[in-house]
């Protein structure tokens, strides 16, 4: 996975994989701090200490085989770019997934197709309510709650006229905060170029 | 939340909501999204159905997604379903195949034979 809206992707199927109905996800720039982290919130079954304590190991899942890659992965990008993922869970308090990276570090990946991400997600989990921050590198922030676009006068609409809905907001309030998908590290750069 | 009632009344709303968007009786169309799946490119595959879609305004169809199959190198795959008819699924389904099985299968009626990798039986 070469950018981070991939390895959002696969967050966010992990939170509804664990019967979440509300998903929270967060994105802040910080180049003052020299930081970007993102943290995906759910409310559904969480984990035990001892699910915790193995989330990052690439050969345990709390699915039916043998491998689970994707939280591992994600760790293994923010590590590569100076950064660390945190877990917060408990049964039945639901669970938190923070990653932080250093925002300049050379092999820092882009963040990639963030609008593309959260309407496929929209796309498979018609049942769940995703709520959305994105905070900018200029301090402009941008929210988007998919409750929006089911309620009142707009319920009845389908699911493609709701995609459609989602995905235009999504990419228009992005790009007024300052959201740039191919910004990364130089590193990436040069690697995606080769 | 106060009583059963409250509870009876939020179960309630949340499946009509989940009714208005999902399935009943209509074609449909699952994209897997598991982590091979996420990593082989199945985003773009599903944004290419819902673009194909989105063009294609007549015909109602309904997009879902599901987790690792366990044939991690066929993905990205994408599994069409007909009512009456049966579930087709597709490998290694990039956008432009994606595109094309939206047009063929779901608006012609005809599946394209050189990409399926199994036919089975609809539930």
């Amino acid at each position: 996975m070469f950018d981070i809206s991939l390895h959002l992707l696969d967050l966010l199927e992990n939170a509804a994989d664990a019967g979440a109905r509300n998903v929270a996800l967060e994105i802040t720039e910080d180049p003052s701090a020299d930081s970007l982290t993102v943290s995906v919130s759910d409310d559904g079954r969480g984990m035990t200490s001892d699910e915790v304590r193995r989330a990052l190991d690439p050969f345990y899942s709390s699915k039916p085989k043998k491998v689970g890659l994707g939280l591992p992965m994600a760790a293994l990008a923010a590590r590569m770019a100076g950064g660390e993922v945190s877990l917060d869970s408990a049964p039945g308090k639901g669970t938190t997934v923070k990653v932080c990276f250093r925002l300049s570090h050379i092999d820092r990946q882009p963040l990639g197709d963030l609008g593309g991400t959260l309407v496929a997600f929209l796309a498979g989990h018609a049942g769940v309510r995703l709520t959305f921050r994105y905070k900018g590198p200029g301090g402009h922030e941008f929210s988007f709650d998919s409750a929006e676009g089911t309620s009142g006068a707009d319920a009845s609409r389908s699911q493609i006229a709701f995609l459609s809905w989602a995905e235009d907001k999504i990419r228009a309030g992005l790009a007024v905060a300052g959201f740039a998908p191919d910004r990364g590290g130089i590193g990436v750069e040069v690697h995606r170029g080769s | 939340m106060k009583s059963i009632e409250d509870l009876e009344r939020v179960k309630k709303e949340t499946l009509e909501e989940i009714g208005l968007r999902q399935s009943s009786g209509r074609p449909r169309v699952v994209v897997g999204m598991g982590t091979c799946g996420i990593a082989a490119g199945a985003r773009e595959t599903m944004l290419a159905i819902i673009d194909e879609l989105k063009k294609r305004r007549k015909i109602d169809v309904s997009v879902s997604e599901t987790g690792c199959i366990g044939l991690c190198a066929k993905e990205p795959i994408v599994e069409v379903e007909v009512p009456g008819e049966q579930k087709v699924v597709y490998g290694n389904v990039d956008p432009n195949k994606a595109r094309q099985i939206v047009a063929s299968h779901l608006v012609n009626q005809r599946p394209v034979q050189d990409w399926i990798i199994n036919v089975r039986k609809s539930e």
